[in-house]
């Protein structure tokens, strides 16, 4: 049996899948990035074959994608997350024609045409407003764990209503709406709001055909799917893989690449690591 | 002395950079020499009347553009800044800003003249501002130029017609006046066969650069319009209207049709054709470029060649050099149509580009300078992607500013784009 691999190195979390050659899941990783994108991706690889009992040297292929997609010295490939999220979106949800990724510091909304190919993208601009930071800019303010932050909003009765875009501001502005008495998960509730109208904006500049599939880590948060619902009118699909959508899309390009009869140099060689 | 290669030909880079460093020499020796100086704008700037008095001309543009380039944009900045400046003010505007609190010492070696005429006009609405720091800095009144434009989308103004005519009219008077202003400073009086002659070599030069633009139709294109091609127009225009401008054109032309007869392209393996719109970013463009043309794209075209090449964007409208005034007003008129705040519905134009030079792709680049300029990127893009189906992107950075730059997030757009160009071509394939 055939095995490759789909490593995703994010702002804030490595991932890895492990595939078998029809394209099942048969192991996967996930640790918090740390500075070093390339130890980061090699201890989530090693990761990754402990969960399967792989050694490195069965991989067939292994493509990278994300911010540190170069940095994955074992990646045979490198493709960005772009594509990477749309194939495993459409992996998930055959019928996906947008896909809304909410990562750790960039959101990205996808089109995607009749035959599968990515046909238009948005991205936030350089600020981190709108993306998964802005959440933690939240939690850290709250002194709470990012997932306690969704369901402690779900309570909100009176949300406040945050101004700023600034992710840094943002913790000014929670503390000053703390402090003249409103309520944490009225203040979170605003908060999510915020970036819910800011996805929804470049999900519509792609232009919004359902159906639309929500991945990412933020996808996880119940009080953010439920707001993106409602303010794009839509339902989205979320699946439980969310989170590891990226790297189960390079999984699959890696998984092309060893149908087109392509292999990894290190395949099949003891190779030290 | 002129720039020439072993085989004795000379050779167009080497010969634009000799002849931009001899108009930065000029520039640091021209009042010692006796030469008036105007500062002037790339577009409406009126130069033939200023080549007619034999100013030097300094455009403070291509002065904080050059900062860029030389990586110095970034200390002009926050010097005026220091000063009081917004962040969200013009860098061009800003980067000049720091030359004049630093003495005038420019980053090529060059001590700019102080002007002793500024012009202005209504073609870019930071001008204006920009002209009035030069007359509390230096005190020299500008003499603003006001040239209509478009009045809507669609409006035509053919020569001759009663509006062109009318609108011509209302230029030649400001340039009578202008003439009255030069007529003092330099204490000559105006010749019109002076103007006439300088008229005939920007003739010859808009017919070359016409050429030279359509010469990227070819496949694979010779020359990348957003690296080189930026290179040809700061020399067109820093020599716009004079004998060695023309020369210059006329190797340039020369250099890219033999390239274009050996089938030879700016890239060795052209994959996809592309399109640029918006301004460039002169203090990485050459890192920008790079991340385009190591998966084989080219920019073929670009709206910029056309809006900021002064007056050689006048859509095949030539001088009459028998009544040079009355036709340098009439073609001033129709060529300033095309400039920036009469880029009324570009979309007609790049979309012309696109099927022109066979484009795969249409990238926008948004700065943070300038919103004007960005302010039509949405619709545009949406007029391109639907009625054309191409992919095309939206990326942002800055004129000169580095703080705009982010390398990592440009190239993951960029990559980006390309898996798009690559899937598309894989499909139309099968």
């Amino acid at each position: 049996m055939n095995y490759v691999a789909g490593i995703d190195i994010g702002s804030t979390q490595a991932k890895g899948i492990m595939l078998d050659e029809q394209g099942t899941i048969t192991g996967k990783a996930i640790i918090d990035m740390e500075t070093n994108m390339a130890t980061a991706a090699e201890v989530v690889f090693q990761q990754l074959l402990a969960s399967t009992g792989l050694s490195a040297t069965s991989i067939a292929f292994t493509v990278a994608t994300g911010y540190g997609r170069y940095r994955v010295t074992f990646g045979d490939l490198q493709v960005t997350e772009i594509s990477c999220h749309a194939r495993g979106a459409l992996a998930a949800f055959p019928n996906t024609r947008t896909v809304l990724d909410i990562g750790g510091q960039d959101t990205k909304a996808i089109r995607i045409g009749d035959s599968g190919e990515v046909t238009d993208f948005a991205m936030n601009d350089k600020c981190a407003a709108g993306t998964g930071r802005f959440l933690g800019a939240a939690s850290f303010a709250l002194e709470m764990p990012i997932s306690a932050i969704g369901p402690l909003a779900m309570k909100a009765t009176h949300p406040v209503r945050i101004t700023t875009t600034c992710t840094v501001f943002a913790e000014t502005e929670i503390i000053g709406h703390l402090a003249k008495g409103h309520r944490e998960e009225d203040v979170l509730m605003g908060m999510h709001h915020s970036i819910a109208t800011r996805c929804a904006s470049l999900v519509r500049r792609v232009g919004l055909v359902p159906e639309i599939t929500f991945t990412g880590g933020v996808s996880r948060n119940p009080a953010m799917v439920a707001l993106l619902q409602e303010v794009l009118g839509v339902p989205l699909n979320v699946s439980d893989q969310a989170q590891f959508m990226g790297a189960i899309g390079a999984g699959l390009y890696a998984l092309d690449n060893l149908r087109a009869g392509r292999r990894s140099a290190h395949c099949g060689e003891e190779v030290a690591r | 002395m002129s720039a020439s290669t072993t085989t004795g030909k000379l050779d167009a880079r080497k010969e634009g950079q000799r002849l931009v460093n001899q108009w930065l020499a000029n520039l640091h020796t021209a009042h010692e020499r006796g030469q008036p100086v105007a500062y002037i704008f790339v577009m409406g700037n009126a130069i033939e009347i200023l080549r007619a008095f034999d100013f030097e001309m300094v455009f403070p543009e291509i002065n904080s553009l050059q900062s860029g380039v030389r990586k110095v944009s970034g200390d002009f900045i926050t010097k005026a800044e220091d000063y009081g400046f917004s962040a969200d003010v013009c860098s061009y505007v800003k980067a000049d800003v720091g030359l004049m609190l630093s003495n005038m010492q420019h980053p090529s070696g060059t001590t700019m003249p102080e002007p002793d005429l500024a012009i202005a006009s209504s073609l870019c609405n930071v001008y204006i501002k920009w002209a009035e720091i030069w007359e509390r800095r230096f005190g020299t009144p500008a003499f603003v130029l006001d040239i209509p434009g478009k009045r809507f989308a669609t409006w035509k103004s053919p020569p001759g017609s009663p509006q062109h005519l009318a609108d011509s009219r209302w230029v030649e008077g400001q340039f009578r006046d202008l003439i009255a202003r030069c007529e003092q400073i330099t204490g000559r009086t105006f010749d019109p066969d002076r103007l006439a002659e300088v008229e005939e070599h920007v003739n010859e030069m808009v017919r070359l650069w016409i050429d030279i633009l359509a010469f990227n139709q070819r496949r694979p294109a010779p020359y990348n319009s957003m690296l080189d091609g930026l290179t040809y127009m700061g020399v067109l225009n820093a020599w716009r209207g004079t004998r060695a401008g023309v020369e210059y054109m006329r190797l340039l032309h020369d250099e890219i049709s033999d390239k274009v007869a050996r089938g030879e392209g700016r890239v060795a393996d052209e994959r996809f054709r592309l399109i640029f719109s918006g301004t460039p970013c002169y203090v990485n463009m050459r890192r920008m470029i790079e991340l385009f043309e190591s998966h084989g794209g080219v920019f073929a075209a670009s709206d910029y060649l056309t809006y900021a090449a002064g007056g050689l964007d006048s859509a095949g409208l030539f001088y009459d050099t028998a009544r040079p005034l009355e036709s340098l007003a009439e073609v001033t008129t129709l060529a300033s149509q095309a400039g920036l705040s009469n880029h009324f519905f570009s979309h007609h134009q790049l979309a012309q580009q696109v099927k022109e030079f066979a484009a795969d792709g249409l990238v926008y680049h948004g700065i943070k300078s300038c919103r004007t300029v960005a302010t039509s990127m949405a619709d545009n893009r949406e007029y391109i992607n639907s009625r054309y189906g191409i992919p095309t992107l939206y990326i942002e950075s800055d004129l000169i500013d580095p703080r705009y730059w982010s390398d990592a997030q440009l190239k993951n757009r960029i990559d980006a784009f390309f898996e798009v160009l690559e899937q598309r071509a894989l499909l139309e394939g099968q």
